[in-house]
């Protein structure tokens, strides 16, 4: 019953896609934003809108160590049951659990085909094999167009989508498109292009690029005490 | 004896294991006199170290119970606790923890912050233990001092600042450079005991300038001198940072890291100037004990000699001298003759002897002075028993003692040994307190129950080393629990009448699960109106209770369960506390018919570190054990994967991960949670529980 209430609270389905999961298969996806302004938080909610439905999420973190990724997930998932009964939220986190995975890489040490052949360690065993996938603290640029090509491909082979957390700085303008200019040189690559922007007390998350839309009048918000999705201003 | 408390340390080694503590303890020892010779761990002479006094030790180049010893430097008294390493005695740790001051945080410049780091880390937060931090073997190759300090933040939280930089590395280690004095030091003579100083080596200058700055900078914060005399641009004195240090240090917020390589002695002398420099003196430390007299109040316990005794029995061992008592003096003067008081028997002694432990030798001394460890003759007690002078009540907080999760039964060969063996399992229970024993009502089996294979192994081994005594022991069973899922009501009569009187009684309420909270059973009396009379009230409680020890299910435990009566009936000549207990027992069976009760099993916290080319395999390994992955971490060249995975499915693991990755991969273990079993796994134990009873029967 839980875990139907928290599906259906979801507000991402205000985003106005059609599919749950808002990028179909082989596609990717990036969440653009200042430092600390909420990617993780957002890519953690769609991870555990996923695994509610009993999809298996591959957390990959360039930045934190797996106890504190697992942090993101705990925190956010309490929040959001926050008003259910202990006994049954712990079961159904229990019973989430299973459908994510992290994997932390160091930045330096990352590349696609170790990547690759991690997630094989992983399918051919029958261990875990996701049907979406989170790449968290990737640095983009132009360099990055043969690595994003390859990523694309892997999530076309095991029929997963990818979302990709992009990191944006302060004193970088943005371009035509209004995306920042070391960005647009990839940005071609993503089906879908989320921006999370502050404005007064809340996060605003804003739709780049992609073919959703969002209804006008109620636009979607991060609450930045809880860094929880929410549909109204407060 | 200095007798001073600001010159007494009482500090901990510890860390995960193959760090090489007790090679850093015996060369402490070495170079501040108390040894004359350096025998090491596995080494060739077949002494081994001083510190791991016990056969079985030796043998296994591990440290299993904590020998305390004391050595004196530069004016300074050090009592030192050696910890075991491994995760299935932390109770030995935590119970040293919980008598020092300080400790001394040894961790491999190759492997870093493991996992068993970070449970000793946790211990230490839990005991406001402030800590030191020490990298050894940076002789090693793959050594990286900074990557550590890196990890020493992001794992484990510390503001870790190096206070040492190395002039080398690996093979090529030769000294470090002291950023406080800014100066090299090198090792020389044989064990290193030399220390010569120089100057910074040219080429190492700049970088040492640049780290002494970013040292001054996060000591600044705790001092405002300090921060002054930065800002003035003044020559800033030692002495200065080195109080910025401390102040730091005390308040945990700031850990020094040093670093060497015990092992080829290079190091150690300035990381013993540091633990006199920067680590808590006694008087430094808040201790508070509990009022017995007025509620459990806090009373504050002052490190002063003249004040009455408080002191805490933390460590019990029966070597050749006698039963020997480890004691540190909170309060008060503990000397030879005086009386004492074990507050939990309230039984009075007077003190025999006194003595000061150095591994197994000893050496008599006439009192232990307050913020003292010291050791006790004959003295019958606990460990964990709180010793006052007669006219106070006071008691130390109780230590967390984690319940055990795993048993074994075991029986005697012969004869001679059933006695020994007795005596063996009294003398473990009173040392360990997370090693219990009783003897299994239906089979009449001794089962002895502990935190995990290897702890039992230990204590199996031990038996037949020290008491001679060969025992036969069953295959390792899982502490299994029962719990409920759903509310279920009852309500029952017991009617007997069978001549003589009767027995009537009943009682009507209902069970729930327990939501919140830690408590495994919660009984609440909800009568009106006197439907049971008050009298009959305790002797419910105590028939449900007894239903508690073997859940009608399985026969395990029934946790989590929380009882509610609300009516019932007696009689005025057949009601009697037998009848109400009968009748409680069959309330709880019927409620407990209703109320989906379910089985629940110990699942551990598993990590296992491999080099990266194995660690699909492991990965492959933990899912065959019904384990969940939780994640991989890439390490550089190893990989650390941490998943939870039920103990019945454990056994035997550490021989398949050593087969299976060449014996490179190392893993820990620990208690993590109970969850429920799945189905076909519970009909599997179902039907060994039935084999079993008919084996016994």
């Amino acid at each position: 019953m839980l875990k139907n209430d928290l599906i259906l609270r979801n507000p991402l389905r205000q985003l106005g896609f059609e599919t749950e999961d808002i990028l179909p298969a082989g596609a990717i996806g990036a969440v653009l934003s200042h430092a600390g302004v909420g990617k993780t938080a957002l890519l953690v909610q769609l991870a555990l809108n996923g695994m509610l439905r009993s999809q298996n999420v591959l957390h990959i973190s360039l930045n934190d160590p797996v106890n504190k990724v697992n942090l993101w997930y705990s925190e956010l998932f309490h929040h959001l049951a926050g008003r259910y009964e202990g006994a049954q939220i712990n079961s159904l986190w229990e019973s989430v659990l299973p459908h994510r995975f992290i994997m932390t890489f160091r930045v330096e040490s990352f590349t696609v085909p170790k990547l690759e052949e991690r997630l094989s360690d992983l399918t051919e065993q029958g261990i875990f094999s996701p049907t979406m996938m989170i790449i968290d603290g990737l640095h983009f640029d132009e360099s990055r167009r043969s690595d994003l090509n390859a990523l694309k491909a892997l999530a076309v082979k095991n029929g997963m989508h990818i979302w990709f957390t992009v990191r944006t700085h302060r004193h970088e303008s943005a371009g035509l498109d209004g995306l920042p200019v070391s960005f647009s040189a990839v940005a071609g690559l993503f089906d879908l292009v989320l921006e999370l922007q502050p404005e007064r007390a809340d996060v605003h998350i804003k739709l780049l690029r992609g073919s959703g839309s969002t209804p006008a009048g109620s636009p979607l918000l991060l609450d930045p005490s809880t860094m929880l999705i929410k549909d109204k201003e407060l | 004896m200095s007798s001073t408390v600001e010159k007494v340390r009482n500090i901990g080694i510890s860390a995960h294991i193959d760090s090489g503590k007790t090679t850093l303890t015996e060369r402490i020892l070495f170079y501040t006199k108390r040894i004359h010779a350096i025998h090491d761990v596995k080494g060739k002479d077949g002494v081994g170290a001083t510190m791991d006094s016990m056969e079985l030790e030796k043998e296994r180049g591990i440290t299993i119970t904590s020998a305390a010893t004391f050595c004196e430097w530069q004016g300074h008294q050090i009592n030192i606790i050696d910890t075991p390493g491994h995760v299935d005695f932390t109770i030995e740790v935590e119970r040293s923890l919980r008598v020092l001051d300080g400790a001394v945080l040894v961790l491999c410049s190759v492997g870093g912050v493991q996992s068993q780091s970070i449970t000793v880390d946790m211990q230490m937060k839990r005991y406001k233990v402030p800590c030191i931090a020490f990298i050894n073997k940076c002789d090693r190759s793959g050594a990286d001092p900074f990557r550590v300090i890196a990890q020493l933040h992001s794992k484990l939280g510390h503001n870790a600042v190096a206070m040492q930089m190395p002039i080398g590395l690996e093979t090529d280690f030769r000294g470090v450079i002291d950023l406080l004095s800014m100066k090299a030091f090198y090792f020389e003579g044989e064990n290193g005991e030399q220390v010569r100083s120089d100057e910074i080596p040219a080429e190492l200058l700049a970088a040492a300038r640049s780290k002494r700055e970013e040292m001054i900078d996060a000591a600044s914060l705790f001092s405002d001198e300090l921060t002054e005399a930065i800002l003035e641009e003044s020559p800033i004195p030692d002495a200065l940072i080195m109080d910025a240090v401390r102040k730091g240090t005390l308040l945990r917020k700031f850990t020094p890291v040093f670093l060497g390589s015990a092992y080829k002695n290079k190091g150690v002398q300035p990381l013993l100037d540091a633990v006199n420099r920067y680590l808590p003196c006694p008087a430094d430390v808040e201790n508070t004990a509990l009022d017995l007299d007025h509620e459990e109040a806090l009373v504050d316990l002052l490190p002063d000699s003249s004040r009455p005794i408080v002191a805490l029995a933390f460590k019990l061992e029966d070597g050749a001298y006698g039963q020997l008592t480890y004691v540190r003096v909170y309060q008060g003067t503990l000397a030879k003759g005086a009386v004492i008081v074990n507050t939990r028997t309230g039984k009075k002694t007077k003190v025999g002897r006194v003595v000061r432990m150095h591994a197994d030798q000893m050496e008599d001394i006439e009192a232990a002075n307050a913020g003292y460890i010291g050791a006790l003759f004959g003295i019958e007690c606990a460990s964990g028993d709180t010793f006052v002078s007669p006219g106070i009540n006071l008691t130390m907080t109780s230590m967390f003692v984690p319940k055990p999760v795993i048993s074994l039964a075991i029986s005697p060969k012969d004869n001679k040994s059933q006695i020994n063996m007795s005596k063996a399992l009294n003398r473990f229970t009173k040392e360990d307190p997370t090693f219990r024993t009783h003897v299994d009502e239906e089979t009449n089996e001794t089962i002895i129950e502990g935190m995990g294979e290897l702890h039992l192994e230990i204590y199996v081994e031990r038996m037949k080393r020290e008491y001679g005594t060969d025992v036969e022991t069953g295959k390792p069973r899982v502490a299994y629990r029962e719990t409920i899922t759903q509310r279920a009501e009852f309500n029952y009569t017991h009617k007997k009448q069978t001549g003589g009187s009767g027995q009537y009684g009943r009682v009507a309420g209902y069970m729930e699960p327990i939501t919140e909270g830690e408590d495994d059973f919660i009984f609440d009396n909800q009568v009106r109106g006197g439907s049971i009379p008050t009298q009959y009230i305790a002797a419910c409680e105590k028939g449900f209770r007894q239903c508690l020890a073997k859940g009608p299910k399985m026969e395990f435990p029934v946790t989590g369960v929380k009882i509610v009566i609300n009516d019932g009936a007696s009689h005025a000549v057949d009601s009697s506390d037998m009848a109400f207990q009968a009748a409680a027992r069959g309330a709880f069976r019927e409620g407990y018919a209703k109320a989906k009760s379910v089985i629940h099993e110990p699942i551990m916290k598993v990590v296992v570190e491999t080099p990266t080319e194995f660690q699909g395999g492991v990965m492959g390994l933990l899912n065959q054990r019904r384990g969940m992955i939780v994640g991989a971490q890439d390490e550089g060249p190893t990989t650390v994967v941490e998943a939870q995975v039920p103990l019945g499915e454990m056994f035997g693991f550490s021989t398949v991960l050593r087969s299976s990755t060449q014996g490179k991969a190392q893993f820990t273990m620990e208690f993590a949670l109970y969850r429920q079993i799945p189905q076909s796994i519970a009909e599997k134990i179902a039907e060994e529980v039935a084999l079993r009873k008919k084996s016994a029967a």
